[in-house]
């Protein structure tokens, strides 16, 4: 479980006319064990916020924290593709990020494989796996490092709704188990709801323009009433800052 | 008394599609290597026959006298010290060429340095081996710096061409999430940088490769006195037509077994995530 603290965070890109403003002044602290969803229109800076906190990316102006018990916070990242290297195994591709190949980390990644159900799949390349396949040993190598922090940009969007499904439970499962800080970027508002337990609404411009806390008990099921009322007021938050107007 | 007892019966094991599949390819792979054969026995027939009836012997030997004259060259030595020399030359010139071709296609990723070396690269490409041949016996002679020069001039550049692509389509996405996870550079290098580049350096070298064996065997043509484009000369200056066409065959013999077992035992060997990818 980390902390993130994040102050006064601006991002630009290009120059002059061509000057896009992803993040504008962004003020936020999380920690502990909470899922946090970043929803926004596209656009919205929503990827380049993780992209900065996994430090892939530098802010233009502003700093950014991630602590462990006040010591450096260990990062995990899903990426919207799986990202696996096509010229290793899945077993490499869960090494490759470790910090040493000894017995005990083969065994943590067998684990987290055997988590995702793949624990069969350690000796084939990615290429000879589905989408949904390779998502999942994305998920099981972010797990797999044991991070404090865990970044994710719509890993679930490339794939079909069931498989997606089974993911999402799976995903809230592991959360549960392992206790971790989650920072979760998506689109889909239903998947913010039934997942996070707060939900920070991105408007275009890159400004933070709604903290909203979810209090719901899990597990949280689309056809529940509160759930339907929670993804209501989410949808309002979007129409009250413009991010529904079609112009 | 007789008993009979019924035949112990094992169900029969049904073919999966998998047997199938391995079967086909085997029978697939068998009349593939039968057509081969089959184009060997006859144009080596077809040659053999022209000797001595559709052509004299002296100007045409069969393919018979040529493979005895290779034995008589083979046992005296001939053959093997001609292929070392030949090798070396091929060995070291390939050599400088690749370092000198992966420098370049580095250094060709800065704009300026691009401009700086793109005609000479594009030079490089089109001027035909011969010319190089040509020029560099006209200026060392039988010195070995002239194989060595003409096979870096006609190599250097299809390396270059090659590394200069790979470099240039460098998966970021891979990079990026190895930054992500706080992987270091040394070992983003080994295992994103150098396993993308791989198949483009490889083709960099078959066809580098098969350029430089050319030139080779050229300028020692021209200017050399040892390897088998001397011993070819030296048979043409001679009228020895067998011993020409066994340096001929010589040399297709070397080319043969560089390019089906050489290189294809490393393709498999280092791309085999391909071939399941294929699969």
């Amino acid at each position: 479980m980390a902390d993130i603290k994040i102050v006064n965070l601006h991002k630009e890109f290009g120059a002059g006319a061509d000057k896009v403003v992803a993040l504008d002044d962004v003020n936020l602290e999380l920690g502990g064990h909470v899922f946090v969803s970043v929803v926004g229109a596209s656009g919205c800076g929503k990827s380049t916020l993780l992209n900065i906190l996994s430090g892939i990316e530098t802010p233009t102006n502003g700093q950014v924290t991630i602590t462990q018990e006040g010591g450096p916070a260990r990062a995990g990242y899903v990426f919207q593709s799986a990202r696996l290297l096509p010229w290793r195994t899945v077993m490499d591709n869960l090494l490759f990020v470790q910090e040493d190949r000894s017995e005990p980390t083969r065994q943590r990644c067998q684990r987290y494989l055997d988590m995702v159900q793949l624990g069969d799949k350690g000796k084939k390349f990615p290429g000879e796996l589905s989408g949904g396949m390779q998502q999942r040993v994305g998920i099981a190598r972010a797990f797999s490092t044991e991070p404090d922090v865990l970044f994710m940009d719509e890993p679930f969007s490339h794939l079909d709704a069931i498989t997606a499904r089974s993911l999402r439970a799976e995903l809230h499962h592991m959360w549960q188990e392992t206790g971790k800080t989650v920072v979760f970027v998506t689109h889909d508002v239903s998947e913010a709801v039934e997942l996070s337990n707060r939900i920070l609404v991105f408007a275009k411009g890159g400004r933070l323009a709604e903290d909203i806390p979810m209090d719901l008990p899990f597990p949280r099921e689309s056809a529940d009433p509160d759930v339907a009322l929670a993804k209501a007021e989410v949808f309002r938050t979007f129409e009250r800052i413009g991010a529904l107007t079609v112009r | 008394m007789s008993t009979v007892t019924a035949p112990s019966t094992s169900p029969p094991r049904r073919a999966s599609a998998e047997d199938l599949a391995r079967k086909t390819e085997r029978a697939d792979r068998l009349r593939t290597w039968g057509w081969r054969l089959a184009g060997y026995l006859f144009f080596l027939g077809l040659w053999e026959f022209s000797s001595g009836r559709l052509m004299d012997e002296n100007l045409l030997p069969g393919p018979s006298a040529v493979f005895a004259t290779f034995a008589d060259l083979w046992a005296t030595g001939e053959v093997p010290s001609a292929f070392a020399t030949t090798l070396t030359r091929i060995g070291i010139g390939f050599f400088l060429a690749f370092v000198v071709g992966v420098l370049v296609g580095m250094l060709m990723q800065n704009r300026w340095l691009n401009g700086f070396f793109r005609d000479a690269v594009t030079i490089g490409i089109t001027t035909p081996g011969l010319i190089w041949a040509l020029i560099t016996a006209i200026i060392f002679g039988n010195r070995e710096a002239g194989p060595l020069l003409a096979i870096v001039l006609t190599t250097f550049a299809v390396i270059t061409v090659n590394v200069s692509e790979g470099i240039k389509s460098l998966p970021k996405d891979l990079i990026d999430m190895a930054k992500s996870f706080g992987v270091g550079v040394l070992k983003r290098n080994r295992h994103i940088v150098l396993p993308h580049l791989a198949p483009f350096l490889f083709t960099g070298v078959r066809f580098g490769f098969s350029i430089a064996w050319k030139v080779t065997v050229l300028t020692e043509v021209f200017s050399s006195s040892s390897g088998i484009g001397f011993e070819m000369r030296t048979a043409t200056q001679l009228f020895r037509l067998p011993e020409f066409l066994t340096w001929i065959l010589a040399f297709y013999i070397l080319a043969l077994f560089l390019e089906k077992v050489v290189l294809e035992v490393i393709e498999r060997r280092f791309f085999s995530w391909r071939t399941s990818l294929k699969a």
